[in-house]
């Protein structure tokens, strides 16, 4: 039993001590996840959905959303297909309005809507918001594929409602950048994995350094195996936008 | 009017047997007919009725929505003892009550998926549910255990499961917070008609884990009525009744919650909790135009059968007053006024008309009797709107009564056209009628 005891004790001194990150530097690490992605100011981006699901045709939509720092605004215009251009999504506060320009009628959404039907939560286009939303803790620094990676488990703080109340992130040790990302709903079962393969950067005015974002976004639904959503974005300009680009009126008046 | 005119009319009646015994058969056939279409109108209504009080609705339904936020509601009753003692003391008549959690989630299973309509029971005390639901495989008692669910026969097919299986319901909380709970099917039961095509049924304790509720939370009082006719009364007096002890109750709406809660429930800026009292008929204006239809192609084929009925009479009579043009004449000659000869031919075509709406209705009732009996097996197809397996027609006596009535009045009224032709005759010109 004493020879057991020691072989692992052995065992483990050769593997090594894990680089444990401590509570500081995790917390510190997902602040530095939310500032590379904070803009400071004004964001507009094309974006293309493309949505696959189970026994149903593979859905593409093309939209433009809209960011604005001051006051957490976001607006989502869907462009095309046809049948979808003019509908969209706006944040006033803590609310997620959606309007449809064939009836005319807005309705009020919660936050953790699913973007147009798809596997994408209005959080997956908005601002980065880790470090408000949950308390990290370090879980190991492992490989993923070519990357080293800090893994952080993260559990949402007392109050705040978001779409998954504990998430898994993978994060590339030498950027800073989220590589995968796994969400689990209350139970504990995993509810979906992304991926974050592509980050590209655009200098910002207003923040004087560069804004980061992930070019390309896959999300695969965990409960249903063969449902999955591919995101691109494309075409990010920092430049100001109207001020009176976050109303409902604005969005109205472009799908007349 | 005496019985001489009775006997005379009937005479009448005897003497053309074949003309009279088919225009007799025709009315007969269009009572048959009509107390047909009303048995299946009054079966489909009571099906729904019964399907739709098994499954999703009380005869009345105290429910509501929980809104967190301005934009995040629930269709929830906190505290829901409390307004049971109330509702209690508002209606008497309640026959017995249950407390039915209100939820939706996507039920997943290893092949297929799909959107169901979940309602949290305690199947103890579910006893129209006992008695309404068939189970084909399965035990209904095992779902009064956690993480336990009943499909129906297509949810089952659909999802490829059977009883033992597992199946993950994945649904955001009241709060919006996605959650899933796993389920294992207990029991199988045979198709309710439409509504059993995405009402499934967990236990109580399942849907509260699921949308993480409290134990004094449920989302609605499904009350049954000793007189479920008496629903709307019962709705109106609730409502305001409620108001008064201090509950904040929305104004009527004849829709269903989930309508609401999709629609104006959002949209409307409050927060907190709001009762909402609907009846069974609320619940359903989504499916009414199953009835609407059902009542439309009814009135459409009753409208052409009784155009058939008044154009059979005015020529069956006018035939008759033709070869009878002498008899009239000689009738008016001894003194007969044009009055009597009026009413004696409307006499003789009402007379007609009770016999053949009494056969047609007597036909109608034990026809009705026997398609109940034999159990027609309605095809899956038709079965879905129908709500029905085995065609089944309720015949209700005043219905008789009335379309056997409605013939009646109408052969009498059709007959008042030849009858004054026949009256305004002379009696000179009538006796020299020849043909």
């Amino acid at each position: 039993m004493k020879l057991r005891t020691l072989a692992a004790l052995v065992l483990a001194l050769l593997a090594g001590p894990a680089a444990a990150l401590t509570q500081l530097e995790t917390d510190d690490l997902v602040k530095l996840v939310d500032e590379r992605q904070h803009n400071n100011g004004d964001w507009a981006a094309v974006c293309y959905m493309e949505s696959k699901e189970k026994d149903k045709t593979d859905v593409v939509y093309e939209l433009v959303f809209y960011r604005r720092t001051e006051g957490q605004r976001l607006l989502i215009l869907f462009t095309k297909p046809k049948a979808e251009a003019g509908k969209g999504y706006l944040r006033i506060e803590k609310n997620l309005w959606n309007y449809d320009p064939s009836t005319g009628k807005w309705e009020r959404r919660t936050e953790r809507e699913r973007i147009g039907g798809t596997d994408t939560r209005r959080g997956d286009l908005d601002e980065s918001r880790l470090s408000e939303e949950y308390t990290a803790k370090w879980e190991a620094d492992e490989k993923l594929g070519a990357f080293d990676v800090h893994r952080l488990l993260l559990d949402v703080k007392e109050g705040v409602d978001v779409a998954f109340p504990r998430v898994e992130l993978w994060i590339d040790a030498a950027t800073g950048n989220i590589l995968k990302r796994q969400d689990r709903a209350l139970s504990g079962r995993l509810m979906r994995t992304s991926y974050y393969p592509r980050w590209k950067r655009v200098f910002s005015e207003s923040k004087s350094d560069y804004v980061w974002f992930p070019e390309e976004m896959r999300f695969y639904d965990e409960v249903e195996k063969e449902n999955s959503t591919l995101i691109l974005v494309r075409q990010v300009d920092l430049r100001l936008l109207s001020a009176n680009m976050f109303t409902k009126a604005w969005l109205e008046s472009k799908s007349r | 009017m005496n019985l001489i005119d009775f006997k005379i009319a009937a005479r009448s009646l005897f003497r053309h047997t074949k003309r009279n015994l088919l225009l007799g058969g025709a009315i007969a056939a269009v009572t048959l007919l009509l107390v047909l279409m009303g048995g299946l109108t009054e079966g489909i209504r009571s099906a729904m009725l019964e399907s739709a009080s098994t499954l999703m609705t009380g005869h009345v339904n105290v429910g509501g929505f929980f809104k967190f936020t301005s934009g995040a509601s629930a269709p929830l009753v906190n505290d829901y003892e409390q307004v049971l003692e109330v509702t209690r003391r508002i209606v008497p008549e309640i026959d017995y009550v249950t407390v039915r959690g209100r939820g939706w989630a996507k039920a997943v299973s290893e092949q297929s998926s799909m959107d169901l309509v979940l309602g949290g029971i305690d199947v103890a005390h579910e006893p129209g549910f006992r008695k309404n639901v068939r189970i084909v495989s399965g035990n209904l008692d095992a779902l009064a255990k956690p993480n336990t669910i009943l499909l129906f026969e297509d949810q089952a097919k659909r999802l490829e499961v059977q009883v033992g299986d597992a199946l993950t319901l994945s649904a955001p909380t009241a709060r919006g917070v996605n959650n899933t709970a796993d389920v294992r099917v207990v029991a199988v039961a045979k198709n309710l008609g439409i509504l059993s095509a995405f009402n499934a049924f967990i236990s109580g304790e399942t849907l509260r884990g699921l949308y993480q509720l409290r134990r004094t939370a449920t989302g609605a009082l499904h009350l049954y009525l000793q007189d479920p006719s008496s629903a709307r009364e019962v709705a109106a007096r609730l409502r305001s009744r409620l108001a008064e002890a201090g509950f904040r109750v929305m104004d009527a709406d004849p829709k269903p919650y989930w309508e609401k809660l999709m629609g104006k429930v959002n949209s409307e800026d409050w927060v907190g909790q709001k009762l909402d009292v609907t009846t069974w008929e609320d619940e359903l204006t989504f499916i009414s135009w199953i009835l609407s239809a059902v009542g439309a192609i009814t009135g459409v084929l009753m409208f052409i059968l009784l155009v058939i009925v008044v154009i059979g009479i005015l020529n069956t009579l006018a035939i008759a007053i033709r070869e009878r043009t002498r008899e009239i004449g000689t009738l008016r000659a001894i003194g007969m006024q044009r009055t009597r000869v009026l009413f004696l031919f409307v006499l003789e075509a009402t007379l007609l008309g009770a016999v053949g709406a009494t056969t047609g209705a007597l036909a109608g009732v034990a026809l009705s009797a026997l398609v109940n009996a034999i159990q027609v097996a309605v095809p899956d197809s038709v079965q879905m709107f129908l709500m029905q397996q085995h065609l089944t027609l309720t015949v209700l006596g005043k219905t008789v009564l009335a379309r056997a009535l409605l013939i009646l009045v109408l052969t009498g009224a059709a007959a008042l056209v030849p009858a004054l032709h026949a009256a305004r005759l002379k009696p000179i010109t009538a006796m020299h009628h020849v043909g």
